[in-house]
């Protein structure tokens, strides 16, 4: 038989209980547009932080001593990078590259007249390109100049919870490469704000020379930070910066907590992304389901006139194809108008949320993120899970015994 | 030859723990170009030795043979295959598909049977006709009336150019001049088209055209009306 004419029939047959057939596109387009939603909420976290960590804080890669463990901030000659010049020359030779920044760590305290709270204190260049993001997150003050050895950047974060700004004046205490503490006082020049809350609330930039002489660190640097132009970039890019006695990490092992988290969270997202596929082919094997036993009798008359299971089989699936087809337009319509409304206005998780994310760079208001890939994929995975839930109505019709289907009479 | 052959046909259905014999060993032949109606009271057996004769079920014994073939051990999908290429069928309740329209309904059996589009057209616009529908033919079932919807099931059933037309209670759910005009159409498609109706009916029309009638009484032959010829 032709099958236009099968889908003709499947198609018409949906207008005979419209509201049924509307409440089941309804449930197709509520359900994909929530996967739609929820996969680009995914990407976005995931890209924004990954993204706000490394041209924030880690850079594509860093070059630095074999023995250096970042997360203790060791300021121990042995542990920092001597003759980085030389790196930071032969690194701006290599294509690919954007930035270079030499960066000097240490932990210390800053302290006002009435409380103490412990800061990262990073050391810059200030005129490095790697930190234009947060010379154009400043909100009060100016940004640091090359030889400012009495100014320093604090995040607005830090600045509103100690009541300080730009003008005011700090001490800092800081670990020195001795093992002993230095300290130091210091007027905040500029006050800056990146939204991320991790940076806003806990580093303190100066310039990369008062860091050195502080710390006692001479003139050697915690790491080399290089910015590429990509992320694909970085490994071509490191692979030519690696050499004797200094290590080169990338991003990927930079951001390894949070890659592992995606990766686990995914999973937990799978999941979600399974139960609303199945309650929606729940729904549309009930509706085809009460759709084939009203229609038990017409059925068997096709059955009569000659028409073979299979062709009957082919058309409930048709019908649920054309609801799945329906609803999936209107899906990926509301899914982009609603991730595309997320990606302009955000989703304001608020500063105490956002602050629980330890170690990840999590803003404090998230967006969205177009991935159409992963929408393509989400409606491709609805229409099988669709076609698969239709297939029990479609074989139970196909199986009526004519004598039987025609009892219905 | 026959256009169908029943020998010796056993039907039984169990219902609980009673086992019903619809049909008790029936024997009948009906030549082609029949027009012929079976009759007798509720239970009888009528419909049941219908579904039988059109490959809708299968006899527990016995044999059935359409036009010359052997059709009781048919799988599902030869029987399909049979039904749609020599068998048509009327309903007591029209049975029309309701989301076609009167063309489309009797357009149906062609694409099942793969008839090319001319000729589809040519054969849909001809069975309109003659059952006089040819204006009717863009409506769909549930704005036609009864008599109107049981014309295009009619044109239906014929459209393949089956070798026999089976009936059930055609005439139940329309009124005397619908009735009346149903039967003199099928008479005259008969006489046209020399394809066989078989009848299974309480109504005194139907077997006023009849040419044979056929009585059945508790799923027994009790006159094979073969003198009626």
């Amino acid at each position: 038989m032709a099958f236009n004419k099968l889908w003709v029939i499947a198609f018409r047959d949906l207008g005979r209980n419209r509201r049924r057939s509307i409440l089941t596109i309804l449930a197709v387009t509520l359900g994909l547009a929530v996967l739609i939603l929820m996969s680009s909420y995914i990407a976005g976290i995931i890209d924004g932080s990954i993204s706000d960590s490394i041209y924030l804080n880690t850079g594509h890669l860093q070059v630095r001593t074999e023995g250096y463990e970042p997360e203790k901030a060791s300021l121990q000659w042995q542990d920092l990078l001597e003759n980085w010049n030389e790196i930071q020359v032969r690194a701006s030779a290599i294509e690919g590259v954007e930035a270079i920044a030499p960066v000097l760590w240490a932990r210390g305290f800053l302290t006002t007249a009435d409380e103490t709270i412990g800061v990262r204190i990073t050391g810059i260049d200030p005129g490095s390109g790697f930190y234009d993001p947060i010379r154009q997150s400043l909100v009060a003050g100016e940004y640091l100049g090359a030889e400012d050895r009495g100014g320093v950047l604090v995040g607005k974060h830090l600045a509103d919870s100690l009541g300080i700004n730009a003008g005011s004046k700090i001490n800092l205490l800081v670990g020195t490469s001795d093992g002993e503490m230095d300290e130091d006082t210091f007027t905040v020049r500029g006050v800056f704000s990146t939204g991320v809350l991790t940076y806003d609330e806990g580093t303190v930039y100066m310039t990369l020379s008062k860091a050195q002489a502080l710390t006692g660190a001479g003139d050697r640097i915690s790491a080399m930070i290089v910015l590429t132009e990509d992320t694909e970039s970085a490994e071509p890019v490191a692979a030519a910066l690696r050499g004797q006695g200094r290590s080169v990490v990338t991003w990927q092992d930079m951001n390894a907590l949070i890659l592992q988290a995606v990766e686990t969270g995914m999973s937990f997202y799978y999941l979600l992304y399974g139960i609303v596929i199945l309650v929606v082919a729940v729904i549309i094997t009930n509706t085809l389901l009460m759709s084939v036993f009203e229609r038990t009798r017409e059925i068997g008359i096709l059955a009569a006139l000659g028409m073979k299971g299979r062709q009957i089989r082919v058309m409930i699936l048709l019908e649920a194809g054309s609801l799945a087809v329906l609803g999936i337009i209107g899906g990926i319509i509301l899914g982009s108008l609603v991730v595309w409304y997320l990606m302009v206005t955000g989703i304001p998780i608020g500063d105490q949320i956002a602050s629980m994310a330890q170690g990840f760079a999590m803003r404090s208001v998230l967006y969205t993120k177009f991935v159409p890939g992963d929408m393509v994929g989400l409606s491709v995975a609805m229409l099988v899970i669709v076609l698969l839930g239709a297939l029990y109505p479609a074989s139970f019709a196909a199986r009526l015994e004519p004598v039987e289907a025609l009892h219905a009479l | 030859m026959y256009a169908i052959e029943l020998e010796n046909v056993v039907r039984t259905y169990q219902i609980g723990d009673v086992m019903t014999h619809a049909l008790d060993g029936v024997s009948l032949r009906f030549a082609e170009g029949e027009f012929t109606a079976v009759v007798g009271p509720s239970g009888s057996g009528k419909t049941t030795m219908l579904q039988l004769m059109g490959c809708l079920d299968r006899p527990n014994s016995g044999v059935v043979i359409v036009g010359g073939q052997d059709v009781t051990n048919l799988n599902a999908n030869k029987r399909a295959d049979l039904r749609r290429e020599k068998i048509g069928f009327i309903f007591q309740f029209f049975a029309l598909v309701p989301v076609l329209t009167a063309y489309e309904n009797v357009e149906l059996p062609l694409l099942l049977n793969g008839v090319n589009s001319r000729e589809r057209k040519q054969r849909v616009d001809e069975l309109l006709n003659a059952v006089g529908l040819e204006d009717r033919s863009s409506h769909r079932p549930d704005q036609m009336s009864g008599g109107e919807q049981q014309r295009v099931a009619i044109a239906r059933a014929l459209a393949p150019r089956p070798l026999l037309v089976l009936a059930d209670e055609p005439t139940a759910n329309l009124d005397t001049d619908n009735g009346t005009q149903a039967m003199e159409i099928m008479q005259r498609l008969n006489s046209e088209t020399g394809t066989a109706f078989v009848f299974a009916t309480h109504d005194p029309r139907v077997m006023v055209h009849a040419r044979r009638v056929i009585e059945l009484q508790d799923g027994r032959v009790v006159s094979n009306g073969e003198s009626a010829q």
